[in-house]
Order: structure tokens, then C-alpha cells, then sequence
């Protein structure tokens, strides 16, 4: 058993170890490891537009997602908790869960075919790329809410709260959302971390001036093989990046919640 | 009368069950409770006071007052849940002064009133606590004072002992008795415990399939049931199907017993009671008394202060609660304790 949990690290780590030794060396090919050492390629991603323009759009893109999954998610979620029974409840379990099952080319295609029309002519634009990530992420946080407020026993707890005299206001802002925080912080992190690796949708459906950094980053591996690395170690720095500050955004959040109760 | 209910029915939408024509007054400083099997609808009266859900007849009236137009934050009624439901966010101090920070009362009163109230259950000192790091004895006694913090008309309790362990469970029934003696206010308790019932409840409430089949004090119950519902559910019984022989004796399968017939013509089907604690046990050579019954002892437990004893007798079981710590083959029914209920409906004895 320790055996395999040690061929499985080190079939998941010596890919990213590769590229970070990599991107670091002078030349390398044909041989196992690269020769050489140099920050050049770190500089060329640093000072190449194109990188820098998809580096922004897709941190603009994550805090849009992230932001829309909020706004959008808890109040879902928690209409398909309180609300909904049997048959409906079902039903808004299926049509949130669609984004998952449907192949995210197949969602692509159908925004290609909807807003290359004349009446809706928003194909390559920022919004409808961020939308794009909304839908492909939002099951995600509703259906991780749902099943932790079921877990949470949420409704217990409201009830106790409505008869000690909180209005559904109150309920929600000192013990709905801060008893969420920690399930939300899960989710968000979730989202930021398959909005900025997402590559099929972003490919088919951004602009070009819109292009995520995956989708910029395609281009590096026709190149020097040392560029495509360290434009690959930015995008795993990103990813870890956006994952703490949605984590950081939401631990925020939550603490303002729970101060407002004290 | 503080807490009423006029005459309430209730139908969970898409069934059958429910609660029907509900009836009752209780007064304040009283505290009732109501006892059924899981399923009766003694939970369902109980919520449908608190406003989580609404009557489909009748009113309910807290002081006088038609709270039916009400939500449950107007009500004013103070609930325990049964998993006391703190906010496991909050200190014991915020959990216990959430109604006064809803209410809009500043931080530093509501420091001081956490105080005085942890004091009053017995919790001093343990406000600035998480209400994970206590037992669920304190949990219980926290639960309590936040539920009467904000001066509630009336306090409802559901199942509020049924998660403590067994020794804990009775220390807490007379916490909780002292506290609301203290509080004085009208208290609806709803509990599978009979002998919980029976300890802390000035009056209690029986219910069956929906239905209130007897409500009187502890002992009204226990010395005087209805019927055999009532005479199985709140105490230890015996239980025979019988028919009046005669005036003065009744044919049960167990053979007949002379007992008072009074009230039932010969011929009538009754149910025949017996509590187990007025069977007495007999010595062999001792001459034969009244409703003398011979039999082997197929359970015998011992249960410190008493035994309880399961005789089989020819025709059916004599259970029998006794000091004695000798050998028992043979037991007499004093005529006295044995009580006639209405109709045949006893199946069997049950305890």
C-alpha cells in the first residue's frame, strides 16, 4: 500500500516538478532534464501583452464568477432547501445539475449559435465569457449549500430563531449565512479553481481581446519549450492564488456575519 | 387562561393523519404535559402553538390573545427544541441574549442580563463558553434560559430530556420544574416519558391517532384511566378482556375474579386492570384468599427496590411488581385492585 501511494504522488507531483525545472533552464532537448539556468522565460511571459492581457482577464473573470455564484447561489439554494418538495424539489436538483452533465463543448456550441445571431451579437465578449463560467460553475455551490443546509439542520435552527423573536431578516444575516460561511468558503474555492483552468468553453467562446490564460497559454507550447513552462507555472501560481483569495474573500465575509451577531 | 386551544384540528396536506377538535386550557404558572405514542400528534399540537404551522380549524389563544394571524417571532412564546438548537456560532452569553439583541437592547445590558440568567440555571461564570464544549445537561439548562430570557407568555418544551443519559435525565426534570415554578409561566411539555409525565407535570394530556382521550392529574391517570389505551400508556398494567358473570365477578382467561362491578350490567364486555404493584404474592401452605391464581415464573427481574415478575398462569401472564425476595408460585388479586375499563379493546396484556 505505501508503494502505490508513493507511484501515485509522484505520477501527480513529477509533471509540475518537470515544468518548474523547466522553466528555469537555458535549453532543453532531447534530454531528460534541461541545462542551464536562466529567469529569461519568467520575463518573456512577464513582458509578452498577450500573456499579460489574459492574465487580467482571468482574474476578472474568477472574481466575476465568484462573485455571481454569491449573489445567485445562496439565494437558490436556499429556495431549493426551504422551499421546494418533492416532484419541484427534484426537478430544480435536475436543472441545476445540467452544466455538469452536459459536455461543456456542447454548452459551448449552443452560446456560439445563440449569440452569433444579429439580435444577440455578444460572441466574444467579456460578459458572455464570465456568464459562460457562472453556468459551468454555479451546480457547484448549489448543490454543495443544499446538502450541507439539510446537514447543518438549518431549519432547526431558524425556528428556534424565528420564536426567540428574529425576523427573516435577522435570521438570515446572525444565523443562516454565518452557519453557511464555512460550506460557501468550500464552494468558492471549488469555483475559482475550475473557472481558471477551464479551457474548452473560454476556447470556443472568448473574444480576442477576452482570452482566459489557458487559453493564450495553447500558443506558448508551439514555442520554446522553456516559455511554455513558465507560462504553465503562472497559471498553477494563479490557480492557487485565486483559490486563497476566494477563500480569504468569503473568511471575510463570513467574519463580518458573525460579528453582526455578537 | 394563558395558553388555549379552542377546539384545533389539523390534516397533514396529502394523508389522513393530523391532530382533531383539540381542547385545552393551560393556566399560568401550570405546567401540562401531553404524552402518546410517536405519532399521536402530541409534536404536531406543539408546533402548530409555536406558529410553525397553521390550524385548519379552531383558534389558538395565548393570553386571550388569537395568535393564528401571527408569525412565530410574534408569538412571544419561548420553545426548547429537542436538540436545544444553540447556535453553535455563538458564546453561551450571545446564544442566551439573542432575543434581547433582536429586541435591539444594547450590548452591555444584554452582558449583564446573560449573567443574572446563566445564575439562574445554575451556570455562572460560563458565559464567554462555546456551546460545543459543554454537556448536554448545560446545553439543556442554556436552552431554557435563553427560552425565557425575554419574559415569553408561555414556554413550550419538546422532548427536552430525551436526549440526556438516564441519571442526568432525573436531576434535570426537577431543574426544570424549579426554574418554571420560578418563572411562572403557562408550560406545554411534550414527551414519550410517561414517568416523566407522571414526576413533573401538574396535569397530563393523553393522545391518541390525534386525539385527546384523557387529560387529569398524575394520579387521575394512573389510579383512574379512561380505558385501556390510557391504562396501557401511562404506567405498568395488566390487561384482560373480561365479560360480567354476575354482580361481583367477572370471567377473564386467566379464570373469573371477584372484583366490584359496579356500573356494568351482566353480560358487558370489559376490559379488566390490574397494576402490578397490588398483586400480592401468596405463601404455598397458606390458606386460599380471594382470586388465588398458582403459575410458574417465566421472567423475574430484579430491579433493586422491587422485582417485576411475569407469572404464566393457565389461560395467560400475571405480571407482578413485589418486595418479596423469595420464591413466587403463587399470587392473590385483592378485589379492590382490580378496575373495570369500558369494551374488550385490551389486546392481550401490554405493559
Amino acid at each position: 500500500m505505501p508503494f502505490i501511494a508513493f507511484a501515485y504522488l509522484l505520477f501527480l507531483a513529477a509533471p509540475v516538478v518537470l515544468l518548474g525545472v523547466g522553466s528555469f533552464g537555458e535549453t532543453w532537448s532531447n534530454t531528460l532534464l534541461p541545462s542551464g539556468f536562466t529567469w529569461r522565460w519568467y520575463a518573456e511571459v512577464a513582458s509578452d501583452p498577450s500573456f499579460r492581457r489574459a492574465f487580467i482577464t482571468s482574474l476578472q473573470v474568477v472574481a466575476f464568477t465568484c462573485a455571481l455564484n454569491v449573489l445567485i447561489g445562496v439565494p437558490l439554494a436556499y429556495a431549493i432547501h426551504a422551499g421546494a418538495r418533492g416532484g419541484v424539489r427534484l426537478a430544480a436538483r435536475l436543472v441545476t445539475l445540467m452544466p455538469v452533465a452536459v459536455p461543456e463543448l456542447v454548452l459551448a456550441f449552443g452560446f456560439i449559435l445563440v449569440f452569433s445571431s444579429d439580435t444577440l451579437p455578444w460572441l466574444g465578449s467579456f460578459w458572455l465569457l464570465a456568464a459562460g463560467h457562472v453556468v459551468l460553475t454555479l451546480p457547484y455551490t448549489v448543490t454543495a449549500l443544499v446538502a450541507d443546509m439539510d446537514q447543518l439542520r438549518l431549519d432547526e435552527y431558524e425556528q428556534a430563531a424565528a420564536t426567540l423573536g428574529a425576523s427573516f431578516a435577522a435570521r438570515m444575516r446572525d444565523v443562516t449565512l454565518p452557519l453557511l460561511q464555512p460550506s460557501l468558503l468550500s464552494a468558492l474555492l471549488t469555483v475559482a479553481a475550475l473557472s481558471i483552468g477551464e479551457f474548452q468553453l473560454s476556447n470556443l467562446v472568448a473574444g480576442f481581446l477576452s482570452r482566459t490564460y489557458p487559453v493564450v497559454l495553447l500558443q506558448a507550447f508551439y514555442g520554446a519549450t522553456g516559455f511554455a513552462c513558465a507560462a504553465t507555472v503562472v497559471l498553477l501560481v494563479l490557480a492557487v492564488a485565486a483559490s486563497l483569495a476566494s477563500g480569504a474573500a468569503a473568511r471575510i465575509g463570513g467574519a463580518r456575519g458573525s460579528g453582526g451577531a455578537a | 387562561m394563558s395558553l388555549t386551544y379552542d377546539n384545533v384540528s389539523f390534516i397533514y396536506p396529502g394523508s389522513t393523519a393530523g391532530v382533531f377538535d383539540i381542547a385545552l386550557d393551560i393556566a399560568r404558572g401550570e405546567l401540562v404535559a401531553v404524552i402518546g405514542a410517536s405519532g399521536s400528534g402530541k409534536s404536531t399540537i406543539l408546533k402548530l402553538l409555536a406558529g410553525f404551522m397553521q390550524p385548519d380549524a379552531g383558534r389558538i389563544l395565548v393570553e386571550g390573545q388569537d395568535v393564528g394571524p401571527l408569525a412565530p417571532e410574534d408569538r412571544r412564546l419561548g420553545v426548547v427544541f429537542q436538540n436545544y438548537a444553540l447556535f453553535p456560532h455563538m458564546r453561551l452569553w450571545e446564544n442566551i441574549t439573542y432575543p434581547l439583541k433582536v429586541r435591539g437592547i444594547r450590548r452591555a445590558e444584554r452582558r449583564a442580563r446573560a449573567q443574572e440568567m446563566l445564575a439562574r440555571v445554575g451556570m455562572e461564570g460560563r458565559g464567554d463558553d462555546w456551546p460545543t464544549a459543554i454537556s448536554g445537561g448545560q446545553q439543556q439548562r442554556v436552552a431554557l434560559a435563553r427560552a425565557l430570557i425575554f419574559e415569553p407568555r408561555g414556554l413550550l418544551l419538546d422532548e427536552p430530556l430525551s436526549a440526556l443519559d438516564a441519571g442526568l435525565r432525573t436531576s434535570m426534570r426537577d431543574e426544570i420544574r424549579r426554574v418554571q415554578r420560578a418563572a411562572g409561566i403557562a408550560t406545554l411539555l411534550v414527551t414519550h416519558d410517561q414517568e416523566e409525565a407522571l414526576s413533573i407535570a401538574d396535569r397530563i394530556v393523553v393522545m391518541h391517532d390525534g386525539r385527546i382521550i384523557q387529560t387529569g392529574t398524575p394520579q387521575e391517570l394512573y389510579e383512574t384511566p379512561v380505558n385501556a389505551q390510557v391504562a396501557a400508556f401511562v404506567g405498568q398494567s395488566n390487561l384482560w378482556p373480561g365479560t360480567v358473570e354476575q354482580t361481583g365477578r367477572v370471567r377473564t382467561p386467566i379464570g373469573t375474579l371477584a372484583c366490584p362491578t359496579e356500573g356494568y350490567a351482566p353480560g358487558a364486555a370489559v376490559t379488566v386492570l390490574v397494576r402490578p404493584e397490588r398483586i400480592l404474592p401468596a405463601e404455598p401452605e397458606q390458606p386460599p384468599r380471594v382470586n388465588d391464581f398458582r403459575g410458574t415464573v417465566v421472567a423475574d427481574r430484579y430491579l433493586g427496590p422491587v422485582r417485576r415478575i411475569d407469572l404464566s398462569v393457565d389461560g395467560g401472564l400475571i405480571r407482578l411488581e413485589t418486595h418479596a425476595r423469595g420464591a413466587v408460585g403463587r399470587v392473590s388479586i385483592p378485589a379492590e385492585a382490580v378496575r373495570l375499563l369500558p369494551g374488550a379493546d385490551a389486546a392481550g396484556t401490554r405493559s
